[in-house]
């Protein structure tokens, strides 16, 4: 009897915590996202070629984890098909976050632009607690002497001290 | 709403460049599919089954795609790519995305 | 080729780039997640359920089109020992003739037959195996308070073999298990297979006490048939129900969950069997044979705390 006491309380803080943690999340990167778009973030390869810049790889990346509540449901998902819907809000925010994560290392180093954006995802963790990798990457056009490529200076954005949002569940 | 996955467009001029739009779709396989791809296993051969699913998954992530550049208010959306990745035993997540432009009416 | 011409240097105008916000929630899919969850939940339950009925049924019946002469010869190839008695100790014998005696009123057919084995360890139980085998233990031999509530279990475990449940209850059981197992295998680890498991276990319990049920019917009839009265039916399930340890679950919860029937609800049910068959539910009883208790008393370890 213990046994389904304890499957329902992880249900209800899975679902508790997790929805609590979702949407401040959501209404973090909304804020966020409204600043962010200052700075331009494109997929296209060919930069403006109007002045002189200087080229850094920049990047971004976030792993957020799945809650209770969403594994059982995805569980029970694998047996009739269809949309994964516990897992399409997760990943969303995931790939936010990480654009918003390298568009800010694009920002500290005074970038104008974000060229050939492109995301990697994948699936971290060990079987049953399955978390999301998301990896935003791309090349920051800075303001500077003409066509002056900066060696190693690709410098990884992986934990943002600077935004301290929530992002769990 | 143009779909191209190259630079530009020849002939057309592009007016504007709205940003990045993206397009993503989850899903699962259920127990029939699995099944079948059980005894694929046994034959080898194309497993239908998941090819049909990943196709329609493919179209739901590209008209999510063109919803969101329409919610722009683009013509087009260039440089587009998309990547599949495994979410949970069962579960495949199709993304596409691209740069939203304004075109040059011709 | 052309030289390429940068965005910003087509035509005459300058190309702008901004990042516009595309609207919120296409991404997603609208809906409650309980709703979802509910509906799952629902689902993925009667989904369960529905294949264990399906296969316990198919498997039960495809189990009782075998022989029982093949039961019987493949049990004999197997020549599993039950029992650590000889044939020609005391207590199996006249365990045997027992059984001889209520093979009449059970009307177990021709080319049916029983073969009773004894033993001497403590447990309190008796069942009936494939092949016709009963193997009784002298734990609850020796709390047997007469030989009408030993009639009732020896006539309850030949109405086992009379309606073939060991061999159904295999067949089934095998078919449901593998079937649960494609199911839950394809649902990944987690909470999500165990509570599918546990649905699969709820419903085929069902069958099982329904198994119960009959065998407990038969064997009422044939002893009100041969002794006129179900005195022993009745003290029977008293002294099971004096043995159990007591549950502090609730007594719907055991209802439900317990591969037999309450022993309340097993009472109840001899007592609306005896107004069924006009027989008196009480009645004179007829004692063990003095040799028996006797030898199940020696074989008893010295100290027993009773």
């Amino acid at each position: 009897m213990y046994q389904i006491y304890l499957f329902v309380a992880l249900l209800v803080v899975g679902y508790g915590f997790g929805q609590l943690a979702e949407r401040r999340h959501l209404k973090s990167l909304i804020e966020r996202e409204k600043v962010a778009n200052a700075l331009p973030a494109i997929a296209s390869r060919f930069p403006a070629t109007d002045r002189a810049y200087d080229q850094q790889l920049v990047s971004g990346s976030v792993v957020i984890a799945s809650d209770y509540f969403k594994t059982f449901v995805s569980g029970l998902i694998n047996l009739f098909g269809g949309r994964v819907t516990p897992f399409e809000s997760l990943i969303d925010r995931a790939r936010r976050e990480a654009l918003l994560r390298m568009k800010a290392d694009a920002q500290r180093r005074g970038a104008g632009y974000v060229f050939n954006v492109k995301y990697e995802t994948s699936r971290i963790g060990a079987g049953r607690v399955p978390a999301m990798e998301v990896l935003a990457y791309g090349t920051a056009l800075v303001p500077g002497t003409a066509g002056r490529d900066l060696p190693g200076e690709a410098v990884h954005a992986s934990a943002d001290a600077d935004a301290a949002v929530p992002v769990s569940g | 709403m143009l779909l191209s996955n190259l630079e530009v467009l020849p002939e057309q001029t592009i007016v504007r460049h709205l940003g990045l739009v993206q397009g993503s779709s989850v899903r699962s396989k259920h127990v029939g599919r699995d099944l079948g791809a059980m005894f694929k296993n046994l034959v080898g051969g194309e497993l239908k089954g998941y090819t049909e699913l990943l196709q329609d998954s493919r179209e739901e992530a590209t008209e999510r795609l063109i919803a969101q550049a329409s919610s722009l208010g683009a013509d087009a959306v260039l440089n587009v790519r998309y990547s599949t990745s495994s979410i949970a035993s069962g579960a495949a997540e199709i993304f596409v995305y691209g740069t939203a432009v304004t075109l040059a009416p011709r | 080729m052309p030289p390429y011409r940068s965005a910003a240097e087509q035509g005459d105008r300058t190309v702008d780039y901004e990042n516009r916000q595309p609207a919120e929630g296409i991404n997603v899919t609208a809906g409650h997640p309980l709703r979802r969850f509910a509906v799952l939940v629902g689902a993925a339950a009667l989904l369960v359920v529905v294949l264990v009925v399906i296969t316990r049924f198919a498997g039960g019946a495809a189990a009782r089109l075998v022989p029982f002469s093949v039961e019987q010869r493949v049990m004999r190839s197997l020549d599993i020992p039950f029992g650590d008695a000889p044939l020609d100790d005391p207590v199996r014998v006249y365990l045997d003739e027992l059984a001889q005696r209520l093979v009449p009123s059970l009307g177990l057919p021709a080319d049916m037959s029983v073969i009773v084995h004894y033993d001497s360890a403590d447990t309190f139980n008796a069942f009936a195996t494939l092949g016709g085998n009963l193997l009784f233990y002298r734990g609850l031999l020796e709390r047997m308070p007469d030989e009408n509530a030993l009639a009732m279990v020896m006539a309850h475990e030949i109405a086992h073999v009379l309606h073939r449940d060991p061999a159904a209850g295999l067949g089934g059981g095998v078919a449901s298990a593998l079937v649960l197992a494609a199911v839950t295998g394809s649902v990944g680890t987690g909470a999500a297979t165990d509570g599918l498991s546990r649905t699969g276990l709820l419903t085929s319990v069902q069958f099982t006490r329904r198994m119960e049920r009959q065998a407990d019917r038969v064997a009422s009839a044939a002893l009100a048939e041969r002794y006129g009265h179900l005195h022993g039916a009745a003290t029977l399930f008293e002294v099971i129900q004096a043995q159990r340890l007591p549950s502090r679950r609730p007594v719907w919860l055991e209802r439900f969950t317990a591969t037999h029937p309450l022993d309340a609800d097993r009472i109840r049910a001899i007592e609306a069997h005896a107004q069924e068959l006009g027989v008196p539910l009480d009645g004179p009883a007829t004692p063990l044979p003095a040799e028996v208790v006797a030898a199940l008393r020696a074989a008893a370890p010295a100290a027993e705390p009773d």
